[in-house]
Formats: structure tokens, C-alpha cells, sequence
């Protein structure tokens, strides 16, 4: 019985995808990483970090780090500045949790295991070690990249720590 | 000192009420299950530790009573008294008797206690002669009816009389049993800083409320008041309890010199002023392990054998004083000693043979700046490595964490007199005054306690030298840093050049006017130039979060009225960034952040 109903889920298991625009591309999260999309607060600079850290910003009272993934990513940003990263896709983990600029409102769509290729050979960033996109979404005329935002940051972040270490050297 | 006498009797009662119930539970336990050995155990130290309190309080019915008590628990312990029903109900009542002896000490009434205790000797005495008989019987078979005859005759027939006496004034008291509850309650420090930050919460809520408010007329501020007065009243109150007094500390360290002297066979003795004191308890948290190492390094390094120090015309005992006190926001903590004092030669002998100075400069630094190079890492003056110092590990410890919350080191020594090493410490981690200012259309915060004071200058006093700037202030040279051109440089970080800190002040207007704040920690003394000083102001210091938590210029993070995020920078580490800039001589050379 039980094992009927295992079977079920994994050959009918949808996956809750959260679809937002980076330069002209679709991307997704899995719907378990996001918590909130909220319009973009007043974000403050920091120093000492990358340029696609965008700052830190308050958001129902937590400050949290704010990436710029358009930026991240060397995506060609949109025209029109004024109406861009007007909302921010908040993102938890267990231990961290952060916000993503998009320009609009992120869609949720509901697609079909098998429509994830996972095993798609993809030519990475060159200075990338790990691989943060976990596959690629067809979805009718829609090709959605499907990533790992914690893996995108940590790697970010690690390396970016050292550059601060070694800066000019 | 009645204030404190008081405190103290509290925390004792507290505690004693405490080991009280906790006795009675065990008890019950022991009761059902007599084989229970870990709780006789339990038992046993329980009444040694209340034995020991009531003894150091001068209650002297709590700690005799105890004391027996302990003898007993002992004795069952080793298998010596095997308790039956009857020597149960005689152990309850003496616990009762314990329980409002306690009780006693807060009202003052008197608490007869006498009688249950010779009635526990007799049980301990009964125990210890058939025991004694045991043996002697294993031994002389044939003598063991005599002599227990003898011996248990006098007790049985002499202790009844004096016991009937006085339990019948025990009776009186022993009626019914009474569940009493302490005045003082135990809370988790996680518990406290918990509230605390709700408190922060609540503080950052109301400036913004009524920054909002702000712009709607005058009555605002009024209408606000009450409710501005009630939460900084609140904040207080939390912050108060988190306060806790520092002997509670320093009590400690009579261990820790007298087992650093033992090792170093020197005779020591500490002693302790304003233990009173009262500070953050996680304040005094993070301090203990740097004050163990100046403490340490007090019988290692300055108090000298007592042979040398008769020789010195000094008393062959050496002195150290661990002293405490209140100084407007901050509490300084002494150490001082009445050793040898620093060697400040063989200081820099030391710093030059480990590359921490120069040879140039060597001869350059003053005393005030020797003495801080004892606080480097790896650095030692001893030759050896033994128990207790010469590893070089351990000051740079207490630099650490100096930096970290905030506080400030200064040391003096005199030859031959001893050295004082002062802390300045925040008397609180959880509100920190601070200083806002504007740069590049941000607004960050400087600890006050770095702030030595705010200057406004024009450009033309501002003098290029090296690879940075000076402006004489007051007399006194200070080096200027336009603190953009210190975060400029990491995102230009393919453009930089050997005037870095110079570009920002090429750029300006010959007759502009700088807001300039002189920050000054460890000796090190800077005036950052800013775009505008905005406010002085009582922040709520939050800490970076993942993953920007590696940011070395920020210490945390603050929410303003606006709702807006406030940075708080980290001025030792700045101040280290930019001397290590210049003291490279050259802006690009290879340096680290770390």
C-alpha cells in the first residue's frame, strides 16, 4: 500500500517552481527556498564586497543581504533602470537567508519531473568550481534554468573573501 | 555595604532553598530505592557545598546542621548506615529543620536546632559503634556482648531524656510542612538576551514611529513622550538585570594566582577593589579568559622571586591588585602589580629580533607604544616556555577581545614599581552610543567610545606627507583619512594606485570645509573625514548576518527610525587596515585584511 503510494508521488511528482526574469533568460528556484517577495527596500552599501552585493536591507525587521544576480551572472541588464529590481525575492536556508532583486513579480509554475533535464552538459562560469545550476526546465516554448541560489552565494561568498584577503597582491 | 551584605544573603537563601528541595527530592528517591547510590552521592555533595556557603555566611545553624547531615550521607554512602523507616522520618525532620533555618534567615526568627541534631549524632555515633562492633566482633568473638553492652548503654539511656526535651519544642514547629518559594528566580542568560533584543526591537519601532510622526506637526513629540519614557525605562530595566557584580568574577582569580604561584614558587597575594562593581554579565563573560592571562602574566612576568624582591627593599610577598570601577559610560578594570615592572628595552630587543618593528622605528616609539607590543601575537620576553607564560599566546588574546567588544587597553609601568594594565570596558554590549555621520549618501555609526573628538577643517591644513595626510590639531599631529577612499578601495581594486589615500582630497575644492571625526584606539590616533556629521545617538548593535557576517570594516549593524540599516564601523580594525597601508610604505604592496 504504502509503497503504491511512494511509487505514485515519484512517477506524478510536480515540482513548485518559482520563475523570475534575469536579463532576458528565465530562472528558477524551487519553491521551498523562497519565503517572501517583497518591493525592494532602501538597501545600504557595504564595503568590502563584491559589486553584485548589492547591500543590506531591513526587511520586517531582519537585515539581510541583498544580491544583484543580473549582475552576478554578467547578464546584460534591462534598458530601462528606473522600474528595475523593483521587488526582492526573499530566500531562506537554514542558515542564511537572503534577498534577490528581480524586476517583476515572480510566477509560480507547476511542471513535471521528467520535464527537468538534469544531466545536461553545461559550459560553466571558467572560474566556478561548483556547479550551481541544478538543470534545465522545458516547459512548452519556455527554457527555465533551474538554480541552486545557496550554492551561487556560498561559492560567492568563500571566494570573495579570499580576494578581499589577497586584494592587489 | 549593607546594599551588598543584603545581595549577598538573598543569593544564599536562594541557593540554600534551592539545595533544599533538591535534598527532600533526593531524599524521596532514596526512600523508594535505597540501593540509589548516585543519589547519596548527590545527597553528600549537596550538603558539603550548603555546609560550606552557610559556614562562609556565618550562619552557623545552617552549616552545623549541614555539616552532620553530610557526616550521615556519608556514612550511607559507604555502606555503613542502612536506613530504615524510622531513621528516614528523623533525616526528614532534620531537613525540615535545615528548611527553616534557612527560612529563618529572612525574617530573622529562631529555629531550634539542637535537638535534631544530637539526635543525628546519636544515629551517626549508633552507626559509626556498630560498625566498630563488626569489627570487633570478626576480632574477639567472645568479648563483642561486653563490650557493646558498655557501650551502647550510656547513649541509649542518656540521649533520650535531652532529646524528648527539645523535640518537644521541635514538635511546634515540625507540624505541618510548608511549601515555601524562593524570592528569587533562576533565569538562563539565553532567556535575558532574548528580552534584550525584544527590548531593541521595540526601541528601533519607537524611533521610527516617531521619526514618522516628526513630520506631522508639533504636537508629536509630546503625544509620544510617555511612550518614549516607558521603553527606555524598560531598556534600563532589562540591561539592569543583566548586571551582574564583578566579584562574582574576581572571586575566582584567588585560585588562579595562587596556583600560578605555586607553579612559579612565588609568594602572591591578590587583592581585590570595587568588587561591587556592577557590569554586563556577558561583558564579564568574555573578559574572564583575558584577565586569567593578565593575571598570570602578572606572577609570571612582574612580581619577582622573593629573594630579589627583599634584596629591592620590597616585601618578599608580591601584591597583585584586581580593582574595578565606574567611570561615566565604562568600566575600567586594573591590574596592577608591585613587580619589576616592563623591561622596555628588552621589549624591543624582543619585537626587533621577531620582526615586529622595525629597526628605524625602534628607537622612534615611546614607551606607551613598547608596552602595547607585548599585546602582538607570538610575542614573549621569556627566553623559556613553561606552564604559565613565554608561549606568546595569551595577550594577544586579550587584544582580541578587547577589539571585540569595544574596549580600550592602556598599560604603565614603572621600573621597579609594577605595571598597571588598565581595561576600559563597555558597561553594557547591548546599547552603545554612538555617532552618526553621512558618507556617500550612507549613514554609518562610530562607537563613541573610539570618538575622541569632532573638528571641522579646510583643506588647505590639510598637508599631504607620504602616501597620506596630516593636519595639526590642538598641537598634536593626527593623521587624516578620507574614510571613501578606505571603502573606495576595494571596489577599485584594479585601479590602485600609491596615492590612494590621497584621491579622495585631490578631488575636493581647494576652500571646502571637512567634517572631521578623530578617532583614536590603541595609540593610534585618526581624524576620518566624513560628508556630514548628522547625530549622537543611543543604538541597539546588531551583528552582520550570513553571508556578509566576514565584513572586517563593519562590526554590525543598527535599524534607524527611517527603517533604513545603519552600519557601525569597526574602528580598530579600520585603523589596523590603514596602518598597515602606510606602515608598507607603499600603498600596493602585498597586504592582508586579516
Amino acid at each position: 500500500m504504502e509503497e503504491k503510494k511512494a511509487n505514485n508521488n515519484t512517477d506524478h511528482r510536480m515540482l513548485q517552481i518559482v520563475v523570475f526574469k534575469l536579463g532576458n533568460e528565465e530562472y528558477g528556484l524551487h519553491i521551498d527556498q523562497i519565503k517572501e517577495v517583497v518591493i525592494t527596500p532602501v538597501i545600504t552599501k557595504m564595503p568590502q564586497t563584491p559589486d553584485y552585493l548589492k547591500g543590506v536591507a531591513n526587511i520586517r525587521g531582519n537585515v539581510i543581504a541583498i544580491f544583484d544576480l543580473e549582475e552576478r551572472f554578467g547578464l546584460i541588464k534591462n534598458a530601462s533602470t528606473e522600474s528595475a529590481h523593483k521587488y526582492t525575492l526573499v530566500v531562506e536556508s537554514e542558515d542564511v537567508k537572503l534577498g534577490l532583486l528581480v524586476n517583476e513579480v515572480p510566477n509560480t509554475i507547476s511542471v513535471n519531473r521528467s520535464d527537468l533535464d538534469e544531466s545536461v552538459g553545461i559550459i560553466n562560469d571558467t572560474n566556478t568550481e561548483s556547479n550551481y545550476i541544478r538543470g534545465i526546465i522545458r516547459s512548452g516554448d519556455r527554457l527555465i534554468i533551474l538554480i541552486d541560489i545557496f550554492k551561487v552565494i556560498d561559492q560567492e561568498m568563500t571566494q570573495s573573501t579570499r580576494k578581499t584577503a589577497s586584494v592587489a597582491a | 555595604m549593607q546594599d551588598k551584605d543584603g545581595e549577598y544573603k538573598e543569593i544564599f537563601v536562594a541557593e540554600a532553598l534551592e539545595n533544599y528541595s533538591e535534598i527532600n527530592r533526593l531524599l524521596t528517591q532514596i526512600e523508594k530505592r535505597p540501593d540509589d547510590l548516585s543519589s547519596v552521592n548527590a545527597l553528600f555533595r549537596i550538603t558539603h557545598t550548603l555546609k560550606g556557603n552557610a559556614a562562609g555566611m556565618g550562619f552557623t545553624g545552617i552549616a552545623e546542621l549541614s555539616h552532620i547531615l553530610e557526616d550521615l550521607f556519608a556514612e550511607v554512602r559507604d555502606g555503613k548506615i542502612l536506613l530504615d523507616t524510622q531513621q528516614f522520618a528523623t533525616l526528614y525532620k532534620a531537613i525540615d529543620v535545615l528548611g527553616n533555618l534557612i527560612n529563618a534567615i529572612k525574617d530573622g526568627t529562631e529555629v531550634k536546632y539542637k535537638g535534631i541534631k544530637t539526635k543525628l549524632e546519636v544515629l551517626l555515633k549508633r552507626s559509626k559503634e556498630v560498625s566498630e562492633k563488626a569489627t570487633a566482633s570478626i576480632n574477639r568473638q567472645d568479648d563483642s556482648t561486653i563490650s557493646t553492652d558498655t557501650t551502647i548503654d550510656p547513649l541509649t539511656s542518656t540521649n533520650p531524656i535531652d532529646l524528648l526535651a527539645e523535640d518537644a519544642d521541635d514538635v511546634i514547629q515540625d507540624e505541618e510542612t510548608k511549601v515555601s518559594f524562593s524570592d528569587l528566580v533562576q533565569v538562563p542568560v539565553r532567556k535575558l538576551d532574548n528580552l534584550l533584543n525584544l527590548v531593541g526591537e521595540l526601541i528601533i519601532e519607537k524611533d521610527r514611529i516617531l521619526a514618522s510622526q516628526l513630520g506631522n506637526g508639533l504636537n508629536a513629540s509630546n503625544e509620544y513622550a510617555r511612550l518614549s519614557r516607558i521603553s527606555s525605562d524598560l531598556q534600563y530595566s532589562v540591561m539592569d538585570v543583566r548586571l551582574v557584580q564583578v566579584g562574582f568574577l574576581f572571586n575566582k582569580f584567588h585560585r588562579v594566582v595562587r596556583d600560578a604561584a605555586a607553579i612559579e614558587h612565588k609568594n602572591v597575594v591578590l587583592k581585590l577593589i570595587g568588587t561591587d562593581t556592577e557590569i554586563d554579565r556577558n561583558v564579564l563573560q568574555v573578559i574572564s579568559d583575558s584577565l586569567i592571562h593578565l593575571i598570570r602574566n602578572c606572577v609570571g612576568h612582574g612580581i619577582e622571586q622573593a629573594d630579589e624582591r627583599v634584596a629591592n627593599g620590597k616585601p618578599a610577598e608580591g601584591t597583585i591588585w584586581l580593582g574595578a570601577r565606574i567611570d561615566t559610560d565604562a568600566v575600567i578594570v586594573e591590574i596592577r602589580d608591585d613587580g619589576k615592572g616592563l623591561d622596555f628595552e628588552r621589549i624591543k630587543k624582543k619585537a626587533l629580533t621577531q620582526g615586529l618593528i622595525k629597526a628605524e622605528e625602534a628607537d622612534k616609539l615611546s614607551q606607551d607604544e613598547l608596552s602595547l607590543l607585548i599585546f602582538e601575537p607570538g610575542f614573549s620576553t621569556m627566553d623559556n616556555v613553561n606552564a604559565i607564560s613565554g608561549r606568546g599566546v595569551g595577550m594577544d588574546v586579550v587584544k582580541r577581545t578587547m577589539n571585540s567588544i569595544g574596549g580600550i587597553i592602556k598599560i604603565a609601568s614603572e621600573p621597579g614599581q609594577g605595571t598597571t594594565v588598565q581595561l576600559t570596558l563597555p558597561s553594557s554590549m547591548a546599547v552603545k552610543s554612538c555617532l552618526l555621520l553621512e558618507l556617500s549618501n550612507e549613514t554609518y555609526a562610530i562607537p563613541l567610545a573610539y570618538t575622541e573628538s569632532v573638528i571641522s577643517l579646510y583643506k588647505s591644513n590639510i598637508h599631504k606627507a607620504g602616501g597620506g595626510l596630516v593636519a595639526t590639531h590642538l598641537g598634536k599631529n593626527i593623521a587624516i583619512v578620507f574614510l571613501k577612499d578606505v571603502f573606495d578601495q576595494r571596489t577599485e581594486r584594479s585601479a590602485i594606485h600609491a596615492n590612494l589615500l590621497q584621491s579622495s582630497f585631490d578631488q575636493i575644492h581647494p576652500e571646502e570645509k571637512l567634517d572631521i571625526v578623530v578617532v583614536s584606539f590603541s595609540n593610534r590616533v585618526v581624524g576620518f573625514v566624513v560628508d556630514k556629521l548628522l547625530q549622537q545617538k543611543e543604538i541597539v548593535e546588531k551583528p552582520l548576518v550570513k553571508p556578509v557576517d566576514k565584513i572586517k570594516f563593519i562590526s554590525g549593524v543598527t535599524i534607524l527610525g527611517s527603517g533604513n540599516v545603519c552600519l557601525v564601523l569597526n574602528v580598530p580594525h579600520l585603523l589596523n587596515f590603514i596602518f598597515s597601508l602606510t606602515a608598507n610604505g607603499k600603498v600596493s604592496k602585498n597586504f592582508t585584511l586579516n
